[in-house]
């Protein structure tokens, strides 16, 4: 069991994912919107969530304080702010 | 502990002024000037419009709180980094831009100097607290991307800033490096003890 965070438009949520094997990046992208379309994500229910509305966003991978994996989906931050 | 702030804008002003009560010396650098629209979001006054951001930062925490700082009004380059900063005891990125980031994580790791980013996103909805040890920057979608200017995104910039002045004190104090992701509903540790 991993748990999937997935910060969008100012909003954040964990959601726990089975996952049988290795997701690539790409994969994981396409898992968080599907989950987000169909309300699996608490607090983040956007039926009309564009396929690609994560094309651009940056997947991170942690272990937890206990080993768990972590994974964060998160918009770039290239620039900071002026 | 001699701590140097890399940009004071949006963030490393704010941050700076939240990091005033450490027993540092804090130390600006920033080649910019103020302008009317950094009043809006950013830690300057309006007698400071005109005036270098770094000169213009350490006048402020002297007339306003009476906290001694040091500045220089230069941009970081690869000619003059270790000279600016192999003093310090702890680096703090506030810069705006993928090529000094660059610059400075170089310079740390080459040289051994503790680092911590902070970065918002452009739309700002989301910001980031990290320690270079796990710091990758995060690749420019279009050459030239807007940063975000004004007073638009505020909030956000102030919690990311609080949350860089956490980071930065926990590290003075208990010589710890946490990270934390922001957005404007939460601010999640993400590493550290």
């Amino acid at each position: 069991m991993a748990t999937l965070n997935i910060t969008y438009d100012g909003m954040s949520a964990d959601v726990p994912v089975e996952l049988d094997r290795p997701v690539s990046d790409s994969d994981v992208r396409r898992i968080a919107a599907e989950l987000i379309r169909a309300g699996g994500v608490p607090g983040l229910h956007l039926a009309h969530l564009r396929d690609d509305a994560f094309q651009h966003f940056v997947v991170d991978r942690f272990r937890g304080a206990r080993g768990d994996e972590r994974i964060y989906l998160r918009p770039k931050v290239p620039f900071g702010a002026r | 502990m001699r701590i140097l702030f890399c940009g004071v804008g949006a963030i490393g002003s704010q941050a700076a002024v939240l990091c005033r009560n450490l027993e540092a010396t804090l130390v600006f650098i920033d080649f910019d000037r103020v302008e009317s629209k950094n009043l809006l979001a950013q830690a300057y006054v309006k007698p400071s419009v005109g005036k270098n951001k770094a000169e213009a930062l350490k006048l402020q925490l002297l007339n306003l709180h009476g906290v001694k700082t040091e500045s220089f009004g230069v941009r970081v380059t690869r000619d003059n980094v270790a000279a600016l900063c192999g003093g310090a005891d702890l680096l703090v990125d506030c810069f705006d831009n993928q090529d000094s980031r660059q610059l400075l994580s170089e310079f740390a790791r080459g040289a051994g100097k503790p680092l911590v980013h902070g970065a918002v996103s452009a739309d700002g909805t989301f910001g980031l607290v990290r320690w270079d040890e796990r710091f990758v920057p995060d690749a420019e979608d279009t050459a030239g991307q807007a940063t975000c200017e004004g007073g638009a995104h505020l909030p956000l910039l102030g919690l990311l800033a609080a949350t860089l002045a956490r980071s930065v004190q926990d590290f003075v104090k208990q010589g710890v490096r946490r990270d934390a992701l922001v957005n404007l509903s939460s601010v999640v540790p993400t590493s550290g003890p």
